[in-house]
């Protein structure tokens, strides 16, 4: 019976002296997969247009009903997007949203990404309602910049986000 | 015809001779691909995504008989010994049609990528995407990948405008001319056109202001591709996240089923709903573009009660309880008879019902109208319900040997779907004789013009009735009282008739010969004939009478009563009652200090005049119930905000009696009530709550009051038939056109001709023998495009009619009159003044006064005819 307590502590002490397999979430953060699913993000072109050009495409490939797309046309001399049509609203419900990935595979401009963000909590239930404000990405970013956590695992995008780079 | 018997892909069928083979294919579910080719326009084969094999059997030249296999069997060979086009092929007997063989869709792949070639490929962005056949062809027929360079495409600069309400997107246009021979054959508008060649062919607008046509909007319906879409529905939402709701519209007397396609609570685009009775596939660009007024930010959201000199914000039951409280004591101290009610001819059914309720039952008033009290009110007519087109009548399936005599009508300007209708009569070889005192667009498609004098076309049909009296044929024993029509006839002669009337003799009797000899005859009276008192419609009836054009399908009497409702309003009574008043009566009577209170729902008599304006500032109570703050709401000591159509069921009946069931699209977006829903709030504050709970219970209720209606509940209007021939697949070939009547085509009230009930009683008539007054008359026409409440918000603004007046070229000279000039015109009433516009064709003595808003028609007219002088005003 001693023995067994002794083989018990000494596997304890084995781990005594091993790197630890635990990470020390929020300071560090724990890498995912090239291909996970996250958070969406609107791209841009190159050269700062909006690739969103208002098809409604990934909401009609959305099994939850998560994503929310009002159309308008495009002021000529100063577009949006390119060609007649943008989102003058885009809303994806957070709290809908399953991650399924549907809406990238539907969209003909690689517009929305489902990138590797995935810190989305919120604290009420009308905050779970992302924008396209929240969801574009800012004019001088996003053309395909690999996102910080993969930067910082030194590893690249998920292959549609590369489309650009 | 004789029938024809073939085979389509292993299926014989058996179709009239003249058919071609798409439709052959139709009738057995076999679907041919197709373009330009529609069922509802000719055939010309220009797209070439019909081919089909056909086989004949093969004619021994020598013997002309078929040769026979050794079998027994005739033997077959390819005609032309190519493939050919279904749409023009006429089918032969013993023909042989294969649709799927490896040529055939060797050939469809070919064309598909073809067309392809220089298409754009942005269906993602394309308004037709998701209804578009170019789409599913691809998808079921064409190749999955082109040979073709995708960056050779020839693109051009798009959108371009065709008009105020389509663009035209030349990429995408595969030139198969249906909307150029929409507007050339059926719509009689011959507006567009084809320019240029090969690349650069394209689809250009000959009219000036562009697309000049009120069908506009069906190009876009019929279009295969995203070439021509709606600038009103452009880029509002997919149509497959719409939710298209069955509704009626109400803008007209047709009666046209329209959907409305909603996207969560939000009105996106309006569709033409098919039902064959009324407006086939079709619908006119005032139901189609002229319904935004529902979202307009002007609407009234709360009730307002008048405290002093404003209208403040009041909860319903505080607004109902006053409106009960004013109206009762109006009754109390001034009796029954002070009170007076109107309520627009665009209401329902159910709204007359309780109108009726509280108005008459209630209140005990007999001053009720539907009428807007102006000098355009058409009489009351009862000969389209005793000698109106009988149940069953179809306008489509009229032609050879039908006659349509249009009087004091203008079908373009009144119940625009009527000239498609009657278009199509004299397209299938039917007679169509317009009788009008000014020229109208649709005297190009008649067969037969008659100049009437204006005020005048009630003698016409006195002179046409005496035409036909005089003659030996025994007159129809269906009708009751024709002795003693003859007997009111007797002072008067043909000619002295004709005379009156400004017509020929001569003409008169080659029209009544025309029209006794026509197997289907209708009688179409339009509001400048109905106008003109109880004249014309009892001359109408009159001439249904002893022609016999009465009580049997296709003929009889049409009245074109403005409103989409007028003919629900006079059957459930909205009419003045014993002793009392027509609404254009009431303002000298509220002068007079009779009438002290006033219930208006819907119209908007302070617009008419100042006669009408200072009347209603005269009385000791208003309730006004409307959708916006209307001059007269501004007056009114209470204003109860309505709910629109897509907000409120409901059924209305059509000029042709049929009643059609109107379903609600959304909740009113601040809570308005339907107009029946505040006047049972006004009777339960009276004490006298008929305690309906919804719609249909009222419909019940009048389907067991009023005989007629008998037979018009839900479940019956529901029943659907008659379509244009839809196939199980339908939506791959003519995807976008319309929607399919799922919701039911409504029913058509009987006459009182049909069934076991008594023959009509004919009127007598009194003869309009007067000579024509020499001088100027002054015609008040209705105009479609009138600037009223329904265009808020619409993209035919600027296609309204501004106030103006038309002079005929020979007055103008007289007058030293150019185009845009002031002119003064006066009558006993008082004078206005109007920009000038010339017609080359208006005949000297009589001037046209357009109906729109901005003109005060009150201040100068009378009547729908007016004496007036003209003369040149200060610029």
């Amino acid at each position: 019976m001693l023995g067994a307590i002794f083989k018990g502590l000494r596997t304890t002490l084995g781990y005594l002296f091993r790197k630890p397999v635990t990470v020390e979430y929020p300071e560090v953060k724990r890498p995912v997969r090239e291909r996970f699913r996250g958070r969406h993000q609107l791209k841009r072109f190159a050269n700062g247009m909006e690739r969103c050009i208002g098809c409604s495409l990934c909401a009609a490939a959305c099994p939850s009903d998560a994503i929310l797309v009002v159309p308008a046309a495009n002021d000529p001399a100063r577009p949006n997007s390119p060609g007649e049509r943008y989102a003058a609203t885009y809303e994806i419900n957070m709290l809908r949203c399953i991650f399924c990935g549907y809406c990238e595979d539907a969209c003909p401009t690689n517009a929305i990404v489902l990138e590797h963000q995935y810190e989305i909590s919120f604290y009420d239930r009308t905050s779970s309602i992302f924008t396209k404000e929240m969801l574009l990405v800012a004019a001088d970013r996003g053309h395909g910049e690999i996102p910080p956590v993969l930067a910082q695992l030194d590893r690249r995008p998920s292959p549609p986000a590369q489309i650009d780079l | 015809m004789p029938d024809v018997t073939l085979i389509i892909d292993g299926q014989t069928v058996t179709v009239p001779a003249g058919t071609n083979i798409v439709d052959a294919a139709r009738a057995t579910e076999v679907a041919i691909p197709v373009f330009c080719y529609h069922p509802k326009l000719k055939p010309v084969g220009m797209c070439r995504m019909c081919l089909v094999e056909v086989w004949t059997p093969q004619i021994d030249q020598a013997t002309r008989q078929p040769v026979l296999n050794p079998d027994g069997t005739p033997k077959l060979v390819m005609m032309m010994g190519k493939l050919q086009p279904g749409c023009v092929t006429p089918v032969a007997a013993g023909m042989v049609v294969k649709t799927v063989t490896d040529k055939v869709q060797f050939a469809q792949r070919g064309q598909l990528e073809f067309l392809l070639s220089s298409h754009p490929l942005d269906c993602p962005v394309c308004d037709k995407g998701g209804e578009c056949p170019l789409q599913n062809l691809t998808m079921q027929f064409g190749p999955s990948t082109s040979r073709y360079d995708y960056q050779d495409k020839v693109h051009f600069e798009k959108p371009i405008p065709l008009g105020d309400t389509i663009y035209l997107d030349r990429e995408r246009c595969i030139l198969c001319s249906r909307c150029v021979r929409f507007q050339d054959d059926i719509a009689g508008d011959p507006v567009l056109g084809f320019d240029s060649r090969g690349r650069s062919w394209e689809i250009i607008s000959k009219s000036d202001p562009p697309f000049d046509s009120k069908f506009s909007g069906n190009t876009t319906d019929i279009c295969p591709v995203g070439a021509l879409t709606s600038s009103d529905f452009r880029f509002k939402a997919r149509v497959w996240e719409v939710r298209p709701v069955p509704v009626v519209c109400t803008h007209c007397p047709v009666g046209c089923n329209i959907t409305l396609d909603m996207r969560h609570d939000r009105l996106m685009r309006v569709m033409p709903r098919e039902n064959d009775f009324v407006n086939e596939i079709w619908n006119c660009d005032k139901g189609r573009f002229g319904m935004r007024h529902v979202d307009d930010a002007a609407r009234l959201t709360t009730p307002l009660i008048r405290r002093g000199e404003q209208l403040v914000p009041a909860t319903w039951d505080e607004a109902l309880r006053v409106a009960a409280q004013g109206l009762m004591r109006v009754r109390s101290t001034a009796g029954a008879t002070a009170l007076a009610g109107m309520i627009s001819a665009d209401a329902s059914n159910e709204d007359f019902a309780l109108f009726h309720h509280v108005m008459r039952d209630t209140l005990g008033t007999p001053h009720l109208d539907h009428r807007p009290g102006g000098p355009a009110d058409v009489a009351l007519e009862t000969a389209s319900a005793r000698f109106g087109v009988a149940s069953g009548t179809n306008l489509l399936n009229l032609g050879q040997g039908a006659l349509v005599l249009l009087v004091g009508a203008d079908p373009e300007e009144e119940a625009p779907l009527y000239v498609l209708r009657l278009r199509g009569i004299v397209a299938r070889g039917g007679q169509l004789i317009t009788a009008n005192a000014y020229p109208t667009k649709l005297d190009g498609s008649a067969t037969r013009v008659v100049r009437v004098a204006p005020g005048r076309e009630a003698a016409l049909l006195q002179a046409m009735v005496a035409v036909v009296l005089e003659g030996s044929a025994p007159m129809s024993a269906r009708a009751r009282g024709i002795d003693r029509l003859r007997t009111s006839l007797k002072g008067a002669s043909v000619g002295s008739l004709a005379a009156a009337a400004g017509v020929d003799p001569a003409v008169v009797r080659a029209l009544a010969e025309q029209f006794v000899g026509a197997r289907h005859a209708i009688i179409m009276l339009g509001r400048t004939g109905l106008a003109q008192g109880s004249a014309a419609s009892d001359a109408a009836g009159a001439l249904a009478a002893v022609t016999g054009a009465f009580g049997r399908t296709g003929s009889g009497i049409i009245a074109l009563a403005p409103g989409g409702n007028a003919r629900g309003a006079q059957d459930l009574g909205i009419v003045p009652g014993e002793g009392g008043l027509a609404a254009a009566h009431y303002w000298p009577a509220i002068m007079r200090g009779e009438i002290k209170g006033l219930l208006v729902a819907g119209h908007d008599p302070a617009a008419l005049g100042a006669a009408s304006a200072s009347a209603l500032d005269a009385l000791d109570f208003l309730v006004v119930q409307d959708a916006f703050l209307s001059d007269t709401a501004r007056r009114a000591d209470v204003v109860l905000p309505c709910a629109m159509l897509p907000e409120r069921d409901g059924t209305f009946t059509n000029a042709e009696r049929r009643v059609q069931r109107s379903r609600q699209a959304r909740q009113a977006p601040d809570g308005q009530r339907a107009h029946w829903q505040i006047l049972q709030g006004i009777a339960a504050a009276l004490g006298n709550d008929p305690g309906y709970g919804i719609s249909s219970d009222v419909t019940d209720a009048i389907a067991a009051r009023v005989a007629t209606y008998a037979g018009a509940r839900y479940t019956s209007l529901g029943v659907t038939a008659g379509n244009w021939g839809r196939q199980a697949n339908e939506s791959v070939y003519y995807d976008g056109t319309s929607y399919a009547n799922t919701e039911g085509v409504g029913i058509q009230l009987p006459t009182a001709a049909e069934g076991d009930g008594l023959p009509p009683v004919v009127a007598s008539l009194t003869p309009l023998t007067d000579a024509i007054v020499p001088g100027i008359q002054a015609v008040l026409v209705p105009r479609a495009y009138d600037g009223r409440d329904w265009a808020r918000g619409s993209k035919l603004a600027p296609r309204m009619v501004p106030p103006h007046v038309i002079i005929g070229a020979a007055d103008a000279g007289a007058l030293g009159i150019g185009i845009g000039e002031p002119v003064v015109l006066a009558s006993a009433c008082g004078s206005i003044t109007l920009p000038a516009q010339i017609d080359r064709g208006l005949a000297a003595g009589t001037v046209l006064i357009v109906d729109v808003a901005g003109i005060p028609a009150a201040d100068l007219c009378d009547g729908v005819v007016t004496s007036v002088t003209i003369a040149r005003g200060e610029p």
